[in-house]
């Protein structure tokens, strides 16, 4: 047994920079710096180019940004987009505010059973949304309109949602579970004796609702209306469909316009981009800055049985206003949807008679002569996006996470900052920065480019899901691995890597239900043959007829509910709310 | 003890069910105006359940409680007061001092709610906060404050509009041990200043001998003993209070004989010995030949290296040393007897060896005998 142990040779200084882990750390944080920062740059540049008449040189100038001002349609979609903007704050934070406060604090019935369903127009496409709604409540062919007419004899419309209150509508549903998630992890987290203790010395119920609890959450409150007003400020699809065709634009569907087509001049559509970037920077910055250091309730990791408010017979009004909301937001577009794409051609009219599959046969069967090439290319490149997409985000997102919660130093602070960037940022401002990057490359107009904007967007999603995990997990476990003799990249196999798999799991599968809807960046960066789910249905939406869209909306639809009924049993209920 | 006229907090016959699970029963207490009683007992004994139905944040199933006047809750009368009309004050364990309000807001908070006229409340608070020393940080957010302060915020807060009664949860366990002190002599001095009623949990039997003026000792949701610390510790009703109010030794035996106020214990230690006849005192109300508990205190027991002579002789036990463990102004030292063991508390400092054979002895009046 007893062998003579060899002396170890000390390393030269050099080499000794050269381990596994700065070798694979400095490369990632290489390309995550490249890919965030390289087309925020462009972006920034291409915004002062301006196009000749004759629209082939460029020269240096402010000429975009006075057209910010002078145009015809820029300014009045700059206002749109406000007024969109705090309508849909306003009502996604009154609904996500109260659903919340009857999950957490009231003795509404059943409510174990709403929450999920809550959270389901978060993980579902506004677009696909805003095609469902448009199918319910356009004047003419709105199915909710013809009811209407039909069982009151009534002339004209009950429901308009082809305006921009339809926008605020479906925007607003759909951003609810934002500021939902926001303040009922708040209010859940609370110390109830925050509140017992204002009953104990006197102040009635309303009178401590109003002075404790209320101000108590009203960080929560603001961070989540200030995220839903930026994210609503770069939604496309909503006002896309419901607005912009009557005349509504908006900065993204203005945007859209100068990206996309014959007459494009992407200089411009960067400087508009630049309005919205720049909305987006200081509102992020200062719930960052003056809002999140303000949450009083995150600060204790104790687990508390908040105080649960006995509402009397009320809490059958609360029941009922829940159950609405899940309504409005989940069954009746999804029915619609479904309702819709049985028909040949949609006229406003249910006739059993002519119901079939067709649609999706046309939609879904690639291999048919009949199939519409911009539905099937569309799924199939979706799945290849999303799988590829989700793999290589999280192996971004995992070491990234390593980087910035495992080491530290310089390069863990820059890492963080850049992994904040993009979380806030429209995906069309994104990938009008990409656009404007790579668009002399030769990636330009294949999958690659869509799939770098996704990654690029998205990956600080997945981050933020190891990150949570990495953050409960002690570095011991880590460092032990390293004393037992193992190297750095033995022990992110054998230890890291194993105790945070519920975490990356459960980033994956957020990240593919992401790219399978997304929208925003794929209008911008797709070309002929290079479609997405999405991109299919706006492709029917504008160029075939309703039912085809809604075939296709469905099906994408019943992929994501799928993703969700498996992301809910990887990540169980908390994952969301931490 | 204290009549009904004179009593600040009356409760009856409380009685708290958490599902199929009860959580206090039949509690019966009956405080004196400028009393200050403790609720003590292990986690789960029911101490804070009946301290918050006492507050109004839990309702009751049974039983009625009464604080000044008014019949605050009772469940045949079909009465409930909530909190706020109570005119309590109360202290929590994790502080509960609001984060979004200063100290001097915190603290006037309720008289604010008492809608107290601008110049009283200015000087009612300000009293308060000299009170527990903080004035001169009243404009100071609560949350900048350390934990010691804060904790000394909520006391201010809660005696600020002076309450009929004030209700400590376990106001001290959430401090570091020095500190713990220091805010435990500064509530008990405060207390006895401002006269006030006091109900405190607590689960730290130190707390609850230094502070209280009475004591109720809880387990498994039934009180098990009230008393004044000193008859708490020196006549325990049962083995759990002997073995829960500081440390005690406690051997099960035989009652085999009573004499006046003597009884002899049969107690088997299952070695050589086998069986060993020990007087103690107590045992009144017990019957020949039932099963009891011999309690002794550790700093009752004599510890010698030769076989003791006298009256003590009765009780003298041979054991061997297990170890000693030096406590600073004393030594403990475990004795292995047969199959038992004995903590034996020395002052003086002899050489004691492990496995060295020793005679412990104590008095028949430092041995108790409970009921099983």
């Amino acid at each position: 047994m007893a062998q003579a142990i060899a002396p170890v040779e000390p390393v030269q200084t050099w080499r000794r920079f050269l381990t596994q882990e700065t070798i694979v750390t400095v490369i990632v944080g290489l390309i995550v710096a490249v890919a965030v920062i390289l087309p925020l740059i462009t972006l920034v540049v291409s915004s002062f180019l301006v196009l000749d008449d004759l629209g082939f040189d460029t020269e240096w100038g402010l000429e975009n940004y006075i057209l910010l001002y002078t145009d015809r349609v820029i300014p009045k979609a700059i206002f749109n987009t406000f007024i969109i903007s705090s309508g849909t704050m306003i009502l996604a934070t009154f609904l996500g505010v109260s659903l919340a406060w009857i999950n957490a604090r009231t003795n509404c019935p059943w409510a174990d059973y709403l929450e999920p369903y809550n959270l389901i127009p978060f993980f579902l496409s506004p677009f696909v949304g805003a095609i469902a709604w448009h199918n319910l409540a356009s004047p003419r062919i709105g199915l909710l309109n013809v009811w209407y007419r039909d069982f009151f004899g009534a002339e004209g419309y009950l429901l308009n949602v082809d305006n921009l209150w339809g926008v605020i509508w479906v925007t607003g549903l759909f951003f609810t579970p934002l500021v939902y998630l926001f303040v009922i992890g708040s209010l859940r987290r609370m110390d109830p004796s925050l509140e017992d203790s204002a009953r104990t010395t006197g102040a009635g119920l309303l009178r401590t609702t109003l002075t404790i609890t209320l101000p108590l959450v009203t960080p929560a409150i603001l961070s989540g209306a200030i995220i839903v007003f930026v994210t609503s400020a770069g939604e496309f699809g909503v006002p896309f469909k419901l607005a912009a065709p009557y005349g509504w634009e908006t900065l993204t569907t203005q945007i859209f316009t100068k990206a996309v087509g014959d007459d494009a001049n992407h200089y411009l559509g960067a400087t508009m981009s630049m309005v919205l970037g720049v909305i987006t920077v200081i509102l992020i910055w200062v719930q960052r800055v003056y809002i999140a250091p303000r949450s009083y309730t995150t600060v204790t990791g104790k687990g508390f049985r908040p105080n649960v408010l006995d509402l009397g017979k009320w809490k059958w009004v609360a029941f009922g206003f829940n159950l609405s909301y899940i309504f409005v937001a989940v069954v009746l577009p999804i029915f619609c949807l479904f309702i819709v794409s049985l028909h040949p051609v949609w006229t406003a009219e249910i006739i059993p008679s002519d119901m079939s599959m067709n649609n999706y046969v046309k939609t879904l069967f690639w291999w048919r002569e009949d199939s519409i090439r911009a539905a099937t290319d569309g799924i199939i490149n979706s799945f290849i996006l999303a799988f590829s997409g989700a793999s290589i985000a999280m192996v971004l997102a995992l070491v990234v996470s390593y980087m910035i919660h495992r080491t530290k130093g310089f390069g863990s602070k820059v890492l963080d900052i850049l992994c904040v960037i993009p979380i806030g940022f429209p995906g069309i401002v994104l990938a009008m920065g990409v656009l404007v990057t790579y668009i002399q490359t030769p990636i330009y107009a294949t999958l690659w480019i869509l799939l770098l904007g996704y990654i690029t967007r998205f990956f600080p999603y997945g981050q933020r899901n190891i990150a949570s995990i990495m953050l409960a997990i002690s570095e011991e476990l880590d460092q032990s691995s390293r004393m037992s003799g193992a190297t750095w990249f033995t022990t992110l196999r054998r230890i890291t890597i194993p105790l945070l798999k519920p975490g990356i799991f459960a980033g994956w599968v957020l990240l593919f239900v992401i790219f399978l809807r997304e929208l925003s960046i794929s209008i911008i960066l797709y070309s002929t043959g290079t479609e997405t789910i999405s991109v299919g249905v706006y492709y029917l939406a504008n160029f075939e007829n309703e039912a085809l869209t809604s075939a296709l909306s469905m099906t994408q639809t019943v992929v994501l509910l799928i993703c969700i009924y498996i992301f809910r049993r990887v990540a169980g209920k908390e994952a969301l709310s931490a | 003890m204290i009549d009904a006229q004179s009593s600040m907090v009356e409760i009856t016959h409380l009685e708290k069910r958490f599902g199929a699970e009860i959580a206090v029963e039949d509690f019966n207490l009956s405080v004196g105006k400028g009393e200050f009683v403790t609720l003590l007992g292990p986690s789960g004994c029911g101490k804070t359940t009946t301290l918050r139905s006492i507050a109004g944040l839990e309702k009751l199933d049974a039983g009625e409680i009464r604080i000044g006047q008014n019949i605050v809750v009772s469940a045949d009368k079909n009465i409930f007061l909530d909190p706020e009309l109570r005119e309590i004050g109360m202290v929590f364990q994790s502080y509960a001092v609001w984060p979004h309000m200063t100290v001097f807001d915190n603290v006037a908070y309720g008289l604010r709610v008492r809608g107290t006229k601008a110049s009283d409340l200015k000087k009612k608070t300000t009293y308060a906060l000299e009170l527990v020393g903080l004035d001169h940080l009243a404009d100071r957010f609560a949350t900048k404050l350390s934990g010691g302060q804060q904790q000394r915020v909520a006391l201010a807060r809660a005696i600020c509009y002076e309450p009929n009664v004030i209700l400590f949860d376990e106001p001290l366990s959430n401090l570091d041990a020095k500190l713990r002190e220091q805010m435990r002599d500064e509530i008990v001095k405060l207390q006895k200043e401002v006269g006030i009623t006091s109900i405190f949990v607590t689960h730290d039997q130190s707390e609850a001998l230094v502070m209280s003026d009475r004591i109720v000792v809880m387990d498994k949701a039934v009180i098990q003993q009230i008393g004044d610390p000193k008859s708490i510790y020196s006549n325990p009703v049962n083995s759990f209070v002997a073995n829960f109010i500081g440390v005690a030794n406690l051997f099960q035996g035989k009652l085999i004989g009573v004499e006046g106020t003597e009884c002899q214990i049969e107690i088997n230690f299952g070695n050589a010995l086998a069986t060993k006849k020990l007087l103690s005192t107590g045992g009144d109300n017990l019957n020949l030949g039932q099963q009891v508990f011999l309690s002794v205190r550790p700093e009752d027991i004599k510890l010698s290296t030769k076989k003791s002579t006298g009256n003590v002789e009765a009780n003298c036990i041979e054991g061997i040393v297990l170890d000693t463990v030096y406590l600073g102004n004393f030594l403990e030292c475990r004795v292995k007897i047969g199959s038992h063991e004995m903590i034996v508390q020395i002052d003086h400092f002899e050489q004691l060896d492990k496995g060295q054979t020793v005679y412990v002895s104590f008095l028949p009046q430092h041995g108790l005998t409970l009921p099983n």
